[in-house]
């Protein structure tokens, strides 16, 4: 294993002064040379749309690319709770810094502390910015911006729009996508899947997608590629994640040079409704607020098949206010995941798989009244009975933790540039802000941060501060790389099997689930390698992908995203496997406390873990030691 | 583009159009109405009024160049929105149904579904009835020498005229219990505060036209003794 | 719960149509075995299943967030615009509404402003065009003020985000005899025209995405609301009201003029 200290290009000076001083020292493309670059953009949630209206809104040449049919769907938009900023409305004491150090605590100091101070930084200019576009943000009656608390802060930093924040931001950040396609300097591509990056001597300077209207094999050049392409967490099949959500580009550029870091860092909700049998094909998020609430408790009698309105008080085992009385119900994500599937994998589990927790309301509703519940939570009351038609204001919830974010992502420097020179990643596909676990309301403020207050600047320089030779769609990289996207859709398409790729995707969801999920250990993160290997092997050989390749056809696109998903969770399993520790939402159960509890190991794992894609398959570990200048790790403790 | 031109091109000015039309034309209906209760208050009333309208030429060549010209456009505009909005959908549903609560299948049972049925039916009795009162086609003979209300009683007692004129009545009656909500709400005159009374109001104008307008014949038929002045 | 409601048997009657330009036309497949906590797009998935099984190509249907946020789902179910239940997307509506041996009959979203791009799959990007219109605010990043420097009240901003809560998947089109978008365009208009930040392109605004929306071929608005019946965010007609305010208030009270319609265009 190589140990390369990878070069993270953080500015000089003290933390609170570093992206002021970098901003000072960048390189500047002159006003009337910008329209002299192109930029590509793949992906268009808020990384992706923010990045690529405000690049545009300068003067450069635009090309933005996303899969759905159109932008304003990506799936920021199903974000529900709210965003973060450090504006310190309510006069309750918020700062940046407060807000810096609550985060890189809530990523368990497994993140890189410039990133994350000038993601506080600039999350105040992110408010005003989407409050100038439209968004309509909740108010006070005074007419001034109302905020709400959320997990991991003592103080109400959390702007929201009712339970839709993600949908407002993202309309926004479209908004202002489409005034610039309206003004000519962004072109829109939907409906296109990035299948391969185009680096032209070392430097990233195209891609190729596929229409998947058409079928057809596209190449686009440019002097910088932003991935804004979200995160992987579909690799475990079910998640809270859009169906459509995939490892591809970020694994395509994985494979032309770009390192992955940290991919094992996963976060899985706990409040989310529990799987009801093998044809379910997405789990939904229960926004974590109901935790203020709800009490958490399964029988304390394995195997009690009572209904639950029929089991007394002192048959319940409220396990999180037992094991956690001074946070109870509260405490982090991470936390109550891993305790619900402790009381599930020792047989208490309820409902017909024994796959789920009640979160019960009914001490709420009897000190509140049910109109209090209602006015507070029943939209999500709503919605829950939707999908179970089940009356959350009479019967518990049922509820089971799931995947809902990845945390990993590829690797970047302070500017957000990958190991490939001028290509640029943003959002949820980086690696850079949330360490090993992310706290609420942080995610939609990482996208827009990066999207329209960081990658403006940073690509600038790149643009500004290289010697970048003319290069078109004509140079030979470019039609020997879509010639390699083609043979691989061919490929899979002529292995013309008898197996659907769905089948795949979900037994491959299963192994990761199963040995790479909210608890690990060497031995099944083993044999999750090699389960995924002998699938993917399977894969190759069984899979059947209907109709051809030349025309709208969504079983290649999932076949394409699922092949890359394969490689993806062996990679997935060797990281978990190389971290000998316990962090944030990766939890070893080698490395916990007598009592269970995550053990960290900062002597040993105090750094980013980035892999390198090698010819013969096999990544190489390095590493980026996280240095701790201001902040002084420390044990988290919810007792 | 001109900024009129504009406006009287896209969809959203001609239906404007046509709402201020239609909103004109059910005032006029009001007034017509009121007119025509003459006859209940008695021959000489009627007369009277008949006589008042008919005295003050400037006056009723201006209403009648209103009233032609609001009619003209909001057919011509009803014609043409339709022909569009067929054309919006070549390809049609298999299937259709509705989801609006207030709504029953089929859809033709509902006002709105016909307004172009309920205007054209509306439009083929105003023709009988232009050349009926106005021009007295075929009636030369008949309605010679006879005062306004004696007219009326005659025409009306025409089984014909009276089935016309009855169906006449009822389709411009369902025709306004759409329209003049529906009006309202192409002006841009809606809000919760009053948009609910507006809707009860538009009924009940409906249904006072189809029973105003279609209690003349019916009279007429039944109780030929009250139409004879 | 008796074996047959836990244990649907349908027929599905779903139309297949290769691409824009070949006629489509109806195919019956019989499922069983379905659950009746399925969403119906799970259905789906089952009936891809086993067409895929057969050998045969699946359905194509789009979906993506399956939460009923990201408006990609669409169908027209037996008639009704991501099927009977009110307020819901195709992809949260579940089998529990069905009856064992129902037929269901699943179409398109059917107007020429949306063309099929293969089976149950439409090309919505006039909406898009709609929106690249005029449906913004015209603000650079890095101009904005302070966030509290522009007070709302209150009811301004909730009735701005009962219109801005629109998902932009056509089901007001799909729903309207005319196949009119006027529900989707007066969504967006009435949103911005509420708000402050709105206010200075206000009349510039509705007038381009008026003239988009006729221009795409969309049919005109006749006042019969299913679109609001149809919405799955609860957009009411109230929005269609303002947009016919702003319109006629931009045409007689101001100065600007409707912008020449943008072109569909790869």
């Amino acid at each position: 294993m190589s140990q390369t200290v990878l070069n993270s290009n953080v500015p000089g000076g003290p933390l609170a002064d570093k992206w002021q001083n970098h901003k000072n020292e960048m390189k500047l493309v002159a006003p009337n040379n910008k329209r002299k670059y192109d930029i590509i953009v793949v992906g268009t949630g808020l990384a992706g749309a923010s990045a690529a209206a405000s690049l545009a809104e300068l003067g450069y040449n635009v090309k933005a690319f996303c899969y759905q049919d159109s932008p304003r769907r990506a799936h920021s938009i199903a974000a529900q709770g709210g965003i973060n900023a450090a504006k310190n409305y309510p006069n309750d004491g918020d700062s940046v810094h407060r807000l810096f150090y609550d985060t890189i605590k809530g990523g368990d100091f497994r993140s890189r502390e410039a990133n994350v101070h000038r993601l506080a930084e600039v999350s105040s200019s992110i408010i005003d910015q989407c409050v100038a576009s439209g968004v309509p943000f909740a108010r006070e009656y005074g007419g001034l911006l109302a905020n709400r608390t959320f997990g991991g802060a003592q103080v109400s930093r959390t702007f929201y729009c009712r339970g839709q924040t993600g949908q407002q931001l993202l309309l926004g950040a479209y908004s202002g996508l489409m005034r610039q396609v309206g003004a000519g300097k962004v072109k829109m591509y939907p409906r296109r899947e990035m299948l391969d990056l185009v680096n032209v001597d070392g430097v990233a300077r195209g891609i190729v997608c596929r229409n998947l209207k058409t079928g057809e094999f596209e190449t686009h050049a440019a002097h910088a590629v932003l991935l804004c392409t979200g995160g992987y967490g579909n690799v475990f099949y079910l998640s809270t994640n859009a169906k459509g959500s995939n490892v591809t580009a970020a694994w395509r550029c994985h494979k032309r040079g770009a390192y992955f870091a940290n991919p094992c860092y996963t976060q899985i909700h706990p409040t989310c409704i529990p799987v009801k049998g093998d044809y379910q094909s997405k789990l939904t998020l229960m926004s974590e607020s109901l935790r203020n609430d709800g009490r958490v408790w399964v029988p304390k009698e394995s195997g009690d098949s009572r209904s639950p309105d029929q089991i007394p008080e002192d048959a319940r085992d409220y396990y999180l206010e037992r094991r956690y009385p001074a946070f109870g119900n509260m405490v982090p994500r991470d936390v109550a995941s891993r305790a619900a599937k402790e009381r599930c994998d020792a047989g208490f589990g309820t409902g017909e798989t024994g796959m789920s927790v009640y979160l019960d309301f009914q001490r709420a509703i009897q000190e509140q009244g049910e109109d209090a519940i209602r006015s507070k939570y029943g939209n999500l009351f709503h919605m829950y009975q939707k999908i179970t038609d089940e009356n959350p204001y009479k019967t518990p919830m049922r509820i089971y933790p799931a995947v809902h974010y990845t945390m990993g992502g590829l690797w970047v420097d302070y500017n957000l540039e990958s190991t490939v020179p001028g290509l640029f990643v943003l959002g949820e596909e980086n690696f850079s802000d949330h360490g090993a676990n992310r706290l609420g309301a942080s995610a939609l403020m990482q996208g827009l941060a990066d999207g329209y207050f960081v990658a403006p600047y940073t690509v600038g320089h790149h643009l500004a501060s290289r010697t970048l030779k003319p290069v078109t769609t004509a140079h030979p990289n470019f039609d020997q790389t879509r010639q390699e996207a083609k043979e691989r859709v061919e490929k899979l398409i002529g292995v013309n099997g008898k197996r659907s790729v769905e089948s795949f995707h979900r037994e491959l969801g299963q192994i990761m689930w199963d040995n790479c999920g909210m608890a690990r250990n060497a031995d099944s993160l083993r044999a999750a390698a090699d389960q995924i290997h002998t699938l993917r092997d399977q894969f190759w050989k069984q899979v059947f992908v209907p109709g051809s390749g030349a025309s709208f056809n969504q079983q290649v696109e999932l076949a394409g995203r699922v092949a890359d998903f394969m490689e993806f969770g062996e990679l997935f399993a060797r990281d978990a496997l190389a971290r000998e520790e316990s962090c944030g939402g990766h939890f070893r159960e080698e490395h916990a406390t007598e009592d269970g509890e995550a053990k960290r190991d900062d002597e040993h794992f105090q750094h980013v873990a980035a892999w390198e894609h090698t010819p013969d398959g096999d990544d190489v570990r390095h590493k980026e030691d996280l240095k701790f200048e201001t902040v002084t790790p420390s044990t988290r403790s919810y007792k | 583009m001109n900024w009129l031109t504009g406006f009287l091109k896209s969809s959203v000015g001609r239906k404007f159009v046509m709402a201020f039309t239609g909103l004109f034309l059910c005032f006029f209906l009001v007034v017509h109405l009121a007119g025509n209760l003459m006859l209940y208050v008695g021959g000489e009333a009627y007369n009277n009024y008949a006589h008042k309208l008919h005295s003050n030429e400037e006056f009723l060549l201006i209403a009648e160049v209103l009233l032609f010209s609001a009619f003209a456009l909001n057919i011509a505009l009803a014609v043409t929105t339709t022909m569009e909005n067929l054309r919006a959908r070549k390809k049609s549903y298999k299937l259709v149904e509705t989801k609006r609560d207030d709504r029953a299948m089929p859809l033709t049972s509902s006002a709105d579904y016909t307004m172009m049925i309920t205007g054209m039916i509306g439009l083929f009795f105003l023709a009988w009835h232009i050349l009926d009162f106005k021009l007295e086609f075929g009636w030369e003979v008949l309605l010679e020498g006879q005062n306004s209300a004696q007219k009326v009683g005659i025409v009306l007692t025409n089984s014909t005229r009276a089935l016309i004129y009855i169906l006449g009545s009822v389709a411009f009656g369902i025709h306004v219990s759409h329209g003049l909500a529906s009006a309202c709400q192409t002006i841009g005159f809606n809000h919760p505060k009053y948009t609910p009374t507006v809707n009860i109001i538009s009924k009940i104008f409906g249904w006072i036209v189809a029973v105003g307008f279609s209690s003349f014949p019916i009279l007429a038929k039944f109780y030929p003794s009250l139409m004879t002045f | 719960m008796s074996d047959t409601d836990d244990n649907l048997t349908l027929t599905l009657r779903v139309w297949r149509q290769d691409d824009s330009e070949t006629r489509g036309k109806f195919a019956d497949y019989k499922i069983s075995r379905i659950s009746p906590h399925m969403s119906f797009l799970e259905m789906l998935d089952i009936l891809n299943e086993q067409l895929i099984a057969q050998g045969d190509e699946p359905v194509a249907f789009d979906h993506d967030c399956r939460e009923g946020i990201c408006g990609t789902c669409s169908l027209m179910i037996n008639g009704q615009a991501h099927g009977p239940d009110k307020e819901t997307t195709t992809c949260q509506l579940h089998m529990r509404r069905f009856k064992n041996g129902d037929k269901i009959v699943i179409e398109p979203w059917r107007a020429n402003a949306f063309p099929v791009v293969k089976d149950l799959v439409v090309d919505r990007t006039a909406l898009d065009r709609i929106i690249e219109s005029g449906g913004y605010v015209s603000v650079n990043t890095g101009q904005a003020q302070d966030a509290n420097c522009l007070p709302i009240p209150r009811q301004d901003q909730s009735s701005a985000m009962d219109a801005a809560a629109c998902i932009g998947c056509g089901a007001c089109v799909a729903a309207c005899k005319n196949a009119s978008a006027m529900l989707f365009t007066s969504a967006k208009v009435s949103h911005l025209a509420q708000l402050p930040q709105g206010d200075p392109e206000r009349p510039q605004r509705v007038l381009n995405m008026v003239a988009q929306m006729d221009a795409e071929g969309f049919g005109g608005c006749s006042n019969t609301y299913e679109c609001e019946a149809a919405c799955p965010a609860g957009v009411s007609i109230e929005h269609i009201a303002r947009l016919n305010r702003e319109y006629v208030k931009a045409s007689f009270c101001s100065s600007a003029t409707a912008a020449e319609p943008i072109q569909a265009g790869e």
